[in-house]
């Protein structure tokens, strides 16, 4: 495992505070992590134990009320992102953070080969290049070569979520979140997909994920953080943390 | 930290008797805004449309402004565009006087030339942004000549590149707006709006009253032209798939006042204060 850390959580806290039925709803209650470079780490737990809510208060899609998330760089400058002003964490997210959730967010009017290169040159690639890794990534991902062209909203949900993926690690950023991403596919096709992600760590991509399957953890986790109502219960090699959850966990 | 291209602050507008300036706002702001449930000031029976709201919008981000109808939205668009004189406030575009001169503070004539090339306004009403009586080159020539545009071979060489952007039908240029449908009407106004580049453009509703497929069709247009030209755009509308597809950032407004500010998705999933809360809750079923 490498040890230069990119994703560094510290007690992090957040809750939603539903004014309309006034219910306070605390989500994560003090949660610390840290993923490395090239280390997938998997997010194991039952279903409202704050997996996904861990992944958005990361990428600040939810606001945290409290504690730290530090990105560190290779040039060992560092940004903390639940204080970035909104428009540097603009920035941050678009060369930095990718978050790939279980839904291809509906881009009308452009191929599939578009919308994945077009992740391509919003994270810096040229465009002949990104045309390119957008081929190799629809490739790898087992779609269809005549499907390239034709509009995502009109492919099944398997095949959009593999666009979604591919669109989601092309010219893959320092830190790669995942949630869910191989929910609505068959064996063979998350096989493939799979695949791929193994290829992010092999790069030193730092990847934090949820998945619904223990199979998928145990084959590309380096470690488990298994969270019960929005702590750290747990962590450590996926067969043991799984093992001891066996029956309560995915 | 990229430059704004567009800078508003302090902006205001009220419609009716101001009051007595006391202390910084006028007798007319006390007692109205989301703490009172209201907007007519009980002082002065006026109705403030908007107060002390101000943001920033950088080259090539889309800022959204979301709120109830009477909120606000619009008030304020149309007061940084100069349809309406402000209440109170300042705004600032970088392409003019390299920023360091407030635009609402301009004489009039000067205020209206920026329309020619500084700022944009697409208008819900494509009645409000085109003369209907003239057809769709005329219109996008007429807004190129008050650029200085002379030659009618060039300027009508450019009207058909920029219709022909915003897929309007070029066998049908010479015709009247008039006999145009409203997603149609709505693709000649962009194309006028954008005909001499303007680095902002302000968007009120643009897909608002088309019908579900043409408001598509218009929308993923705007976003390409967004995305092309690196515009600064401030986007208006009620329906947040507009807001969701073409903005970054989005405020809040409500009874006038800015509630709440933040990334477009995080005030979608995540909205922190109560009236956001409900008009997302609302706007999500």
């Amino acid at each position: 495992m490498a040890d230069r850390t990119v994703l560094e959580v510290r007690d992090l806290r957040v809750s939603f505070e539903l004014h309309a039925i006034e219910r306070y709803v605390e989500a994560l209650r003090g949660v610390s992590l840290t993923v490395a470079a090239g280390e997938h780490v998997a997010l194991a737990g039952t279903s409202g134990a704050g997996k996904s809510s861990l992944l958005k208060s990361i990428y600040r899609t939810y606001l945290p009320d409290s504690g730290e998330v530090w990105l560190h760089r290779d040039d060992g400058t560092s940004v903390e992102l639940r204080g970035l002003p909104d428009r540097e964490l603009l920035d941050v997210r678009a060369a930095e953070i990718g978050y790939v959730s279980q839904f291809l967010r509906p881009e009308p009017r452009r191929s599939a080969l578009e919308v994945v290169s077009r992740a391509g040159v919003r994270r810096g690639l040229a465009a002949d290049e990104a045309t390119d890794a957008a081929a190799q990534a629809l490739r790898e991902v087992h779609l269809a070569e005549e499907l390239w062209h034709t509009y995502p909203t009109l492919l099944s949900g398997g095949e959009k979520q593999r666009v979604n993926l591919a669109a989601g690690t092309i010219a893959p950023p320092r830190l790669l979140l995942l949630d869910e991403p191989i929910s609505s596919l068959d064996p063979a096709n998350r096989e493939a997909v799979l695949d791929r992600i193994a290829r992010l760590t092999e790069v030193g991509v730092a990847v934090l994920a949820v998945f619904h399957d223990g199979d998928a953890m145990r084959r590309l986790a380096d470690r488990v953080v298994l969270l019960d109502h929005g702590v750290v219960a747990d962590t450590g090699p996926p067969e043991m943390v799984l093992a001891e959850t066996a029956g309560v966990s995915p | 930290m990229a430059g704004w291209a567009l800078k508003v602050e302090g902006l205001g507008k009220i419609y009716g008797p101001t009051g007595a300036v006391l202390g910084d706002e006028p007798e007319a702001v006390a007692g109205t805004g989301p703490a009172f449930g209201r907007t007519v000031s009980p002082a002065t029976g006026a109705v403030v449309g908007a107060w002390d709201v101000g943001f920033e919008v950088a080259p090539g981000e889309a800022l959204g402004i979301i709120g109830e109808s009477g909120s606000g939205k619009s008030s304020v668009l149309r007061c940084i565009a100069g349809d309406l004189p402000a209440t109170a406030g300042r705004a600032w575009l970088r392409s003019f006087r390299g920023g360091e001169v407030d635009v609402m503070a301009v004489d009039a004539a000067t205020r209206r030339s920026l329309r020619v090339d500084q700022l944009s306004v697409v208008y819900q009403d494509p009645g409000e942004g085109l003369e209907l009586g003239i057809s769709a080159g005329g219109n996008v020539a007429e807004r190129l000549t008050a650029a200085g545009w002379r030659h009618f071979g060039d300027i009508r060489t450019r009207a058909a590149e920029l219709l022909s952007r915003t897929e309007v039908p070029l066998e049908r240029m010479d015709d009247l707006v008039r006999t145009f449908s409203g997603g149609m009407r709505q693709r000649v106004q962009l194309a006028k709006a954008l005909a001499n580049r303007p680095p902002v453009v302000l968007l009120d509703e643009p897909t608002t009253g088309l019908d579900a497929s043409v408001a598509a069709g218009v929308l993923d247009l705007v976003r390409d032209l967004l995305d092309e030209l690196g515009l600064a755009a401030v986007v208006v509308s009620h329906d947040f798939a507009v807001i969701e597809m073409l903005t970054q950032r989005v405020i809040v407004m409500h009874h006038g006042r800015v509630v709440e500010e933040g990334l477009t998705d995080q005030l979608l999933e995540d909205p922190q204060h109560p009236y956001s809360q409900r008009l997302v809750a609302a706007a999500r079923g």
